[in-house]
């Protein structure tokens, strides 16, 4: 778009006589940040959910992401960096899902009485999500303000310390399901919007849609709550050495030769 | 006192009403639009199976033309329609359709090849050629020689309505939603427009033009079961015969459909009968061959619905908890063909009957469908009593359907008309002598009687109630002005409806509420309509003859004697109740078709004394030319009444003209004017 | 949270039987109780109120039937819009229980016996139930110059008309379907929210246009229509607005496609 003077640009004229690009970039960047955040939480949601398996196993996936197999050493720095890439996309897909919101009163009011008086699931889902959304501005900035500034403490007994002893349990509880809530829908309506894998009959397709989306909103909340429940466990009983970190068996033994 | 100006004034937004204003907006005169609904909700819009143009594309049209479209058309009238409009239409509705296609019309087409239709209750395979696809499609409807009715699977009216509402939009025609018209403003002999309701605030207004065009469609809610929507009141008719200078013609020509879905009267399309869907009795016997051996079914629609209730009478009805009817078959067509080409009438089936008819039969019983009669106009479509008075469609006789009108020839007429009266409207707005001087006295003279009129309904202690007046005067006209009439009940329906008239001059309200007052507008409409019921049922009652849809059992013959004449009534007085009659005949001897068999129905008449030299005439006329459009134009010359961009001949794939030229073309002549 | 399953009927929901037996339909001769909503804007200090009237229920009785019964039995002041009473015309789109629907194809006994009626909303209000639907679909109309941008003028009626594939013919008729009725404008929640929404009744005319190849814009033009976050990008995707079409349109189908193409512009 040709640059246009403030001047043109302060009476609402800049769009004359080319409507401006913007509101498709921004529909698109919306759509893709949000997808991209969607599938990263389920990929998060899995990789937490290795303390379901063994500790061991938890601290190998943490140490790969901060490079410890690759360098021989960790470097949460890594994690740091993943972490501020979210939350561009984070803040990103917030500035962009905010115009979606209702902005007074009067807009709030007419949402509501619509959605009461209609019963319509997706247009009920929509108002799930723009809670859960408002919701997660302030309880993710929270978590990966302290995921920025302490990527070196997730581990086993890291992460159960902070979940038990540091109380951020409440905040996670609330958290789980308001992501799960928002990505699950966020998906869902991504698929519709933008008709895929409709092949066809949209209808047919939508249908299949909801259930899957449902399908993984239960399994992933199932998922989360048995993972929070594992580090609530571990942090409540390691909680009179909290601070300790977790250091595996075998590297223990390697480190006592 | 609020007065608006205009160059034209259309009353009433349905096809034909939008396309005048169309053709006169594209002259330079500023087109305004009444309508009592938004346009695009129109009645036009229920039109479902068809429009009427030979283009002769499918195989089954191959050899149609102008000269068989003319044809049907004056027999499924029973001659009643004046034969030189009746020319001007055929010749104009191929371009009516193609100029549709150009605004967007999704017209069916034509593929080639193979195809397997219903005929006569058979399947059988046709082939479709090459050279057709792709091109404007065609159905099979009643009364034709030839498969003639493009479509748009069957929804074609509300495509059209679509297609020519979006037109008008396109050329910024102002509609005014919501109004509706309560008298003419007029003036020794000249129309001047019109007083005018706004029905969402109640206030009267004046409307002022050069031309005025009633183009309110029919006048079915005169009776209890009707096919029409709730808006086709007549309204239109009846301010035009408040003026006691405007005439009506034919009112008691109204035609019955056969396929009325029983007992609400909901249409479904004369296409399911065309599409090869058959009538069956209560013993499943299909009943219309022993009637009509030839047409069967798709004998011409007075024919069919009059075969349906004699069968009833003899017994063969099926009986119901709400009465007597018919089976419509069409369950043979496939499930296929009706979830494509049937679409409406599988929705109406589901909707308002539970019934799939891919599996079951429809329960059908004729119901009042449309008015043949109306405004009595010129070929111009001008009223040739009052100046400046213009009508076209369903509301104008001008007069193409004589006493039936065939199936696909009234969507047709809509925009044919449309076409033809808005050039000679634009004509008519740019002579300077039509210019508009009247003396704004007189404006306020009608808005104080109308607004008088309405008060007196509001504040007159009248004790009347208007729904029941008008529950009766539909009942009336249902049981005494129906299919068949006799003129012992058409006597006491005549009786009966001067009473209720009388008995409707002292309406009263219930209610006082400001804006439209839904009990004022049936009120001051039904004062309307009974003047209108009793030109039909007096009218019906002085024809002593049988002539299309009008059938008198107690004059079964049609009469070319005494009756081959068109029946004109005027209102000359307020406290009037009954209309004048007077007659127009009808010249035998300037007839390109005259009168004869229609080759369906009854085969009884009387031949008018001129008959028997004017068919020898033709014969000799027809002898001496090859070429068609030369004995055309020695039988009954008529170009000369079109306007000039539609007197063009129309190709064909099998009348193809030479290739157009780059430029300079001779057709060019007749191709849109620039704005 | 309330979860509807949604079906597209006629193509599967089982058919309006004929007898008054079928479940959870009221039989004949029963009372049914009609709360509609009430208010006059044109009487001063006329305030929204709902009233109740109660029928008897007879066979096949649609909403059309009821209505007027009412208006000519018991209340001649109750505005309602009905023109075509078969399915076809869209006047008579109202709340039926909250849902938006054409009154006149709705039968008494599928939705009573205690049947909720309310005026459209987002569309400005006549009185009672009758709303301006005409207006708004004009103003829509002019907006989106929701009109076929052909050759007409350079075409020559005597001629043959220019040719088309009858499966395109058909897929334009099944977008030209729409009545606009206003129902997906009344259900949708982004037009609730933001009066200046286009309505998936506008992209569907859009998406119609552009289908038509006798329509000679370009994606470019139609961006310049709808490609602001009043049209196509401030759709939230709510699909109430599929989900109510009385005509069954493809709105989920055309409106994604709408925006697919529109979106395409960004960069281009």
């Amino acid at each position: 778009m040709a640059s246009t003077s403030p001047t043109i640009a302060g009476v609402g004229l800049a769009d004359r006589p080319r409507a401006s690009r913007v509101p498709a970039r921004l529909d698109l960047l919306q759509s893709f940040t949000g997808g991209v955040l969607a599938l990263f939480m389920w990929g998060h949601m899995f990789f937490v959910s290795t303390i379901l398996v063994s500790k061991d196993f938890m601290w190998t996936v943490t140490r790969m992401f901060e490079g410890y197999f690759i360098f021989g050493k960790p470097y949460p720095g890594i994690v740091s960096v993943i972490v501020f890439g979210i939350l561009v996309m984070f803040v990103a897909h917030a500035f962009l899902a905010v115009r979606k919101l209702p902005i007074n009163f009067r807009q709030w009011q007419m949402y509501r009485g619509h959605m009461k008086v209609m019963k319509h699931e997706d247009t009920t889902l929509w108002w799930v999500q723009a809670i859960t959304g408002f919701m997660l501005f302030f309880l993710v900035t929270v978590h990966l303000y302290q995921m920025l500034m302490h990527p070196g403490l997730i581990g086993p007994y890291e992460s159960a310390d902070r979940v038990w002893s540091g109380r951020w349990w409440p905040l996670y509880l609330v958290m789980l399901f308001a992501v799960e809530l928002h990505g699950g829908i966020g998906l869902y309506r991504l698929a519709v919007k933008w008709g895929w894998f409709e092949r066809g009959d949209a209808d047919a397709t939508r249908s299949a849609l909801k259930k899957a989306k449902w399908a993984l909103t239960v399994f992933f909340l199932a998922l989360g709550l048995a993972t929070l429940g594992a580090y609530m466990k571990i942090g409540y009983e390691h909680a009179d050495r909290a601070g300790e970190r977790y250091v595996p068996a075998s590297v223990q033994q390697g480190a006592v030769k | 006192m609020k007065v608006v100006y205009t160059d034209v004034l259309v009353i009433g937004g349905g096809l034909a009403g939008l396309r005048l204003a169309i053709a006169a907006k594209r002259r330079g005169h500023d087109a305004l639009i009444l309508s009592l609904v938004p346009p695009k909700r129109s009645h036009s819009k229920a039109a479902q199976g068809g429009m009427q143009a030979s283009l002769g594309n499918v195989i089954k049209g191959q050899g149609d033309n102008e000269d068989v479209h003319f044809e049907d058309t004056v027999r499924g009238s029973d001659w009643g329609a004046d034969q030189e409009v009746v020319r001007m239409f055929v010749n104009t509705a191929p371009k009516a359709v193609r100029e549709l296609a150009a605004w967007g019309v999704p017209w069916s087409r034509v593929r080639r090849g193979d195809r397997t239709v219903v005929i006569n209750g058979q399947k059988v395979t046709i082939t479709e050629r090459d050279e057709a696809h792709g091109l404007v499609a065609q159905r099979d409807f009643g009364g034709t020689k030839k498969w003639r009715t493009c479509y748009v699977s069957d929804c074609t009216g509300h495509a059209m309505l679509q297609a020519v509402g979006d037109q008008a939009i396109a050329a910024s025609i102002p509609v005014h939603e919501r109004t509706e018209a309560l008298a003419l403003i007029h003036d020794g002999g000249r129309c001047y427009g019109a007083v005018v309701r706004d029905l969402v605030t109640g206030a009267l207004s004046a409307y002022v033009a050069k031309a005025t065009a009633i183009t309110t469609g029919g006048a079915g809610r005169l009776y209890r079961v009707t096919t029409n929507a709730v808006i086709c009141e007549g309204i239109g008719h009846a301010i035009a015969l408040e003026t006691g200078v405007a005439a009506l013609g034919n009112m008691e020509a109204v035609q019955f459909h056969p396929t009325g879905i029983f007992p609400a009267g909901i249409l479904v399309t004369e296409g399911c009968r065309g599409d090869g869907g058959l009538l069956k009795d209560a013993d499943g016997h299909r009943f219309m061959p022993d009637y009509e051996p030839e047409k069967k079914e798709l004998a011409s629609r007075d024919v069919v619905s009059r075969r349906m209730e004699e069968h009833i009478a003899k017994g063969k009805g099926v009986k119901s908890r709400f009465g007597e009817h018919i089976w419509l078959d069409i369950t043979l067509l496939g499930e296929h063909h009706i979830r494509h080409n049937l679409r409406e009438v599988f929705e109406i089936c589901h909707y308002f009957l539970g019934v799939d008819p891919v599996k079951e039969m429809i329960p059908v019983r004729p119901a009042q469908h449309y008015t043949m009669g109306g405004v009595r106009t010129k070929p111009t479509g001008e009223s040739p009593t009052l100046k400046g008075l213009f009508s076209a469609g369903e509301a104008a006789c001008w007069d193409m359907h004589g006493f039936n009108r065939l199936g696909g020839n009234s969507v047709a007429e809509t925009v044919v008309a449309g076409m033809i009266v808005g050039e000679y409207v634009a004509d008519f707005c740019d002579r300077s002598e039509n210019d508009v001087s009247i003396p704004t006295g007189v404006v306020r003279g009608f808005l104080e009687r109308e607004q008088a009129k309405l008060d007196r309904l509001v504040h007159g202690g009248g004790t009347e109630d208007a729904a029941a007046i008008r529950a009766r005067m539909q009942e009336i006209m249902t049981a005494k002005v129906g299919i068949f009439r006799r003129g012992k009940d058409l006597e006491e329906a005549v009786d009966e409806l001067q009473k209720l008239l009388v008995r409707s001059r002292s309406i009263g309200l219930r209610s006082r509420v400001p804006g439209p007052n839904p009990e004022l507008v049936i009120a001051y409409r039904t004062q309307k309509m009974l003047k209108l019921a009793l030109t039909v049922a007096y009218g019906a009652l002085t024809r002593t003859e049988s002539r299309g849809a009008h059938f008198r059992e107690d004059h079964p013959r049609r009469n070319d004697v005494q009756w081959l004449k068109r029946t004109l009534a005027t209102w000359k007085n307020e406290t009037d109740t009954l209309p004048a009659l007077d007659y127009e005949p009808l010249d035998v001897r300037r007839m390109e078709l005259p009168p004869g068999w229609r080759g369906y129905g009854a085969k009884d008449y009387a031949d008018h004394p001129d008959t028997a030299a004017r068919q020898a005439e033709v014969d000799a006329i027809k002898e001496k030319h090859e070429d068609r459009f030369e004995r055309q134009r020695a039988l009954m010359p008529y170009a000369h009444l079109l306007p000039k961009r539609l007197q063009g001949r129309n190709e064909r794939i099998d009348e193809r003209f030479p290739p157009a030229e780059p430029n300079g073309t001779p057709e060019s002549e007749f191709a849109w004017e620039s704005e | 949270m309330t979860t509807t399953t949604i079906v597209k009927a006629p193509s599967t929901t089982p058919a309006p039987s004929a007898t008054a037996a079928r479940s959870g339909g009221v039989a004949t001769g029963t009372k049914i109780r009609v709360h509609a909503l009430r208010y006059n804007p044109q009487e001063p200090g006329s305030v929204p109120r709902m009233q109740t009237y109660e029928l008897e229920q007879s066979e096949g009785m649609t909403l059309f039937i009821a209505l007027n019964e009412i208006r000519e039995t018991q209340d001649p002041t109750l505005q309602f819009d009905f023109v075509c009473r078969a399915g076809i015309c869209g006047s008579c789109a109202m709340m039926v229980n909250g849902r938006p629907t054409l009154a006149c194809r709705t039968l008494t006994r599928d939705v009573g016996p205690d049947i909720t009626l309310a005026p459209l909303p987002v569309f400005e209000l006549i009185g009672d139930l009758s709303v301006n639907t005409g207006k708004w679909m004009r103003g829509t109309s002019e907006r989106l110059q929701a009109w076929l941008h052909g050759d007409a003028k350079a075409r020559d009626i005597n001629r043959l008309e220019e040719r088309m594939e009858p499966e395109l013919a058909e897929q334009l008729n099944e977008l030209d379907r729409c009545v606009e009725c206003g129902c997906c404008v009344a259900s949708c929640g982004t037009a609730r929210m933001r009066p200046d929404f286009v309505g998936a009744v506008g992209m569907a005319k859009i998406a119609r246009f552009r289908l038509d190849p006798r329509d000679k814009r370009t994606d470019d033009d139609y961006y310049e229509l709808v490609g602001t976050d009043d049209g196509v990008f401030g759709c939230m995707s709510l699909l109430a607005c599929h989900d109510v079409c009385p005509k069954d349109l493809p709105l989920q189908t055309q409106i994604a496609f709408l925006r697919r193409k529109m979106a395409g512009k960004g960069w281009a």
